[in-house]
């Protein structure tokens, strides 16, 4: 038993407690940070004195020797936090869904007095209108101008959301980084993964010191946070090295998975590992580290995301849809390819709603032409195509109007709109005369048959069994209504999944001000016990080196 | 549950925005007075509402359409009124002059009248309304008679009724047609008795009172006619008034905000937004800083 092991003691006690008030400030410091786990200090009781051995020496039981520091710990989750990563996965999931098609909402929306609905109605009633005076050339102006507006919506709508799916396309990224041009989600995921890898190395150079690099560890469950946002994913940990503690973190390894957890694979069965533990040791990550790539096919559907790495051979995502997150959600939207009885489909929110307002105008169009062409016009001559794919009339080949029309390209004619009497509304020629008219004006919300559009009999109905114009321009928007309306609840009742979660996981890591200051004065208390124990045994001995043995002189 | 600030703090600004968002919900009915203000508001009613607003542009049409057809019956009976009192007035020459007591020089005034009626009624038979001919059918460009140098008249046939649409489904004929009225015997009676008043030949002229009346006859039935047509008329505006008054009911009720409900809701929320506000601040306020040394 030392002299000075009282002041040893309290030294090692001082030094102790000033570590849990750092501790306290850092967490203070920290509370508004974004990802920050709480941290403290483990403190022991160090071994006791005297500890068993043949010289030891022979004194009445084990004495304490004080405290010591054994590490510092961030207090934090890992089950919570890959709850929180699949959740997060699904809420960006509906959130990105609900935004693009909230934009698309925007443009077919038909409850206000601007919508195509409106503008169709519109035509139809001054087509009726003129039944009641054919021979009004004003009449046949507003009938003529009512339907290019029509077509104008068309083009409008057609072309706005064209410009959306690019914008979406531009949103998932990849191609032309060369250029500077465009790098989305893609990239997003291979710079997350580049910034997770220089972590890995870091800790992976810290944590066989016997240290816990707590902040480290805070900042890359941020990042995989933030990957898990754009593609779902499952992390596992491995152990750094021999002299790591058995309560680091590891070196984390990133793989993709569905939304039960499992691994996604490759046509091979391969699970697509995007970070590897080995990756931290690479020479050059910029280069040599894996990299999602996307391929697209002409009209802008994603073909493929692959999964890149030099020296070894490109694994392919089976299934995009698989992999829940924004990025899902944009190829959702903008379009993507899938392979049905070996022919290759484009599905997607945007080109179905395309497509079926392309079929909408070509339907549409030729049913209105075929009305139209077997009418006379004011000078007692059969109408020519009113709706055209926006060519120019050739009087060799006027079926060539007719051809490929789409919601982009529908334009009345323009002989049409320059000669108003060549708009043909009776039905024998005579001025009086608007019987064709009227059946203009009732083929909007007439059950279309084969026939109607210029077809064979018994072939299938443009848009299904007894479905009008109208009505499929209203089931367009219903579905759209539909996906809309369930996007946008599923992202209430997914956020608040979420945030349940979330505060599950600040519940364990947050710092509570209150909690902090308490420890403050718990350490602080300590300390100036400490100070006090050290004070006792400084008078102890100033009294053995200065008063001892004087024998009272 | 451990709680902390952070946590207080967050739960409180989440329900705040979600507080916020109702709030802005119901301002945004009460100012547009709508229900919902995109379609994935509730698709149902926004699907609904389409076809009600091309029921309302449909009902409304019929309703302008009806006006047009006002314009062609109400011509056509003044016309044919005018008619058949030119007739009347014809007859009553026939039988002032069938008297044996008129001097050849008397019939031969009354003849002159007659020339001058048949004119009228050739006149009525062209009459243009609007720049159209009113009783040639759908060939509003032509006349329905013409007449020669000779006074030889020839009235056109085989015209198409005109067909107005005033209802789903109802065409309704608005002209009355010219052939059924002037065709026939009508212009061979008339001539008949002027050459009897020129011949001066009395039996004829007695036999004209009979033909007149037949031309009345043929008149006053197309008359009859389109009086009933025009009652049809009416009762298709009144059915067409109150279709338009349940689309628009309809469409209110389907779309409308119920405005007792929508200021309601937007008080409620905002005494819950208020209470949210005041407990917000209450609790963030203090920590154990506040209270210690």
């Amino acid at each position: 038993m030392s002299t000075f092991h009282g002041l040893e003691m309290a030294k090692q006690a001082l030094f102790t407690q000033q570590m849990g008030l750092y501790t306290t400030g850092h967490n203070l410091s920290n509370v508004n940070t974004e990802g920050f786990s709480r941290q403290r200090v483990n403190f022991e009781a160090m071994s006791p004195f005297p500890s068993a051995s043949r010289n030891r020496p022979s004194i009445p039981g084990q004495l304490g020797t004080g405290v010591m520091a054994g590490t510092v710990q961030r207090i934090r989750d890992a089950f919570l936090d890959s709850q929180y990563r699949t959740q997060n996965s699904k809420t960006a999931y509906w959130d990105t869904r609900a935004t693009s098609l909230n934009r698309m909402e925007n443009l077919l929306n038909e409850i206000d007095e601007t919508g195509l609905s409106k503008t169709m109605n519109d035509f139809m009633t001054a087509l009726d209108a003129l039944s009641t005076r054919p021979d009004n050339t004003g009449g046949r102006e507003v009938a003529i101008q009512k339907g290019s507006i029509v077509a104008e919506s068309f083009n409008h709508i057609a072309n706005s959301l064209e410009q959306i799916q690019l914008d979406l396309k531009k949103q998932i990224g990849s191609l032309n980084a060369e250029t500077g041009e465009y790098d989305g989600k893609i990239g997003d995921v291979n710079s997350l993964l580049r910034q997770i890898n220089d972590l890995n190395k870091q800790i992976g150079e810290v944590e066989p010191l016997g240290y816990l690099p707590n902040d480290l560890y805070d900042r890359r469950d941020k990042l995989i946070d933030e990957l898990s946002g754009i593609v779902n994913i499952k992390v596992d940990y491995e152990t750094s090295g021999k002299g790591s503690l058995a309560i680091a973190d590891g070196i984390a390894k990133i793989t993709l998975a569905d939304v039960k957890g499992n691994p996604i694979t490759d046509s091979g069965g391969a699970p697509i590992a995007l970070l590897k533990a080995t990756d931290r040791s690479l020479a050059d990550p910029e280069k040599e580290l894996g990299k999602l790539t996307v391929s697209y096919n002409d009209v802008g559907a994603v073909t493929s995301i692959e999964f890149v790495k030099q020296g070894e051979s490109s694994q392919k995502i089976e299934d995009m849809m698989a992999v829940d997150g924004s990025l899902k959600a944009l190829i959702k939207s903008n379009g993507y390819v899938v392979g049905e009885n070996g022919v290759d489909k484009v599905v997607g929110d945007f080109p179905e709603t395309l497509s079926k307002l392309n079929k909408l105008a070509q339907n549409f169009a030729l049913a209105f032409n075929k009305i139209h062409k077997e009418a006379k016009d004011a000078n007692g001559e059969n109408g020519m195509a009113f709706f055209t794919n926006g060519s120019k009339y050739d009087p060799a080949n006027p079926n060539a109007l007719e051809t490929n029309i789409t919601a982009f390209n529908i334009s009345i004619n323009q002989e049409l709109s320059e000669h108003p009497d060549k708009l043909a509304i009776s039905a024998d020629g005579s001025a009086g005369d608007g019987q064709k008219a009227l059946e203009l004006a009732k083929m909007f919300s007439k059950a279309l048959t084969a026939e109607d559009i210029g077809g064979a009999a018994g072939d299938p109905e443009p848009f299904g069994k007894g479905i009008s114009v109208t009505g499929y321009f209203q089931q367009i928007i219903s579905k759209m209504a539909v996906d809309t309306q369930e996007a946008n609840r599923r992202l209430v009742n997914d956020g608040v999944l979420q945030q349940k979660i979330q505060n599950d996981r600040l519940s364990v890591s947050a710092v509570s001000i209150d909690e902090e200051m308490t420890n403050l004065l718990k350490f602080q208390h300590a300390y100036n016990a400490s100070a006090r124990s050290m004070t006792a045994m400084d008078e102890i001995l100033d009294k053995i080196i200065n008063s001892m043995g004087l024998v009272g002189r | 549950m451990r709680i902390t600030q952070g946590m207080i703090s967050n739960n409180m600004l989440t329900n705040l925005t979600k507080s916020y968002s109702n709030l802005n919900k119901y301002m945004d009915q009460l100012n547009t007075g709508n229900k919902i203000s995109k379609p994935s508001d509730n698709p149902f009613i926004a699907i609904k509402g389409m076809d009600y607003r091309t029921q309302l542009a449909q009902v409304e049409q019929y309703k302008s359409n009806t006006t047009e057809v006002d314009l062609w019956m109400d011509n056509s009976d003044s016309a044919l009124d005018g008619v058949s009192s030119g007739l009347k007035r014809m007859q009553e020459l026939a039988i002032q002059a069938s008297n044996g007591t008129y001097s050849e020089s008397e019939r031969k005034n009354v003849l002159e009248e007659a020339k001058q009626i048949k004119a009228d009624l050739i006149s009525i038979a062209n009459r243009k309304v609007n720049d159209r001919y009113i009783f040639n059918g759908t060939d509003t460009n032509h006349a329905l008679i013409t007449e020669d140098a000779n006074g030889v008249v020839t009235v056109n046939s085989g015209q198409q009724p005109v067909k107005i649409h005033v209802a789903d489904n109802i065409e309704l004929q608005a002209n009355v047609n010219g052939e059924k009225v002037f065709g026939g015997d009508f212009f061979k009676n008339i001539d008949g008795f002027i050459k009897a008043l020129g011949d001066n030949n009395q039996a004829d002229i007695e036999k004209g009172i009979d033909t007149l009346q037949a031309n009345i006859d043929t008149v006053i039935n197309q008359r009859a006619d389109l009086g009933a047509r025009m009652n049809r008329m009416d009762l298709i505006k009144n059915r067409l008034d109150s279709q338009e008054i349940t689309a628009k009911d309809v469409m209110s009720k389907n779309e409308k905000v119920d405005y007792e409900k929508a200021i309601t809701d937007l008080l409620t929320q905002e005494t819950m937004h208020r209470a949210a506000l005041a407990a917000g601040s209450r609790v963030i306020q203090p920590s154990l800083v506040d209270f210690l040394r």
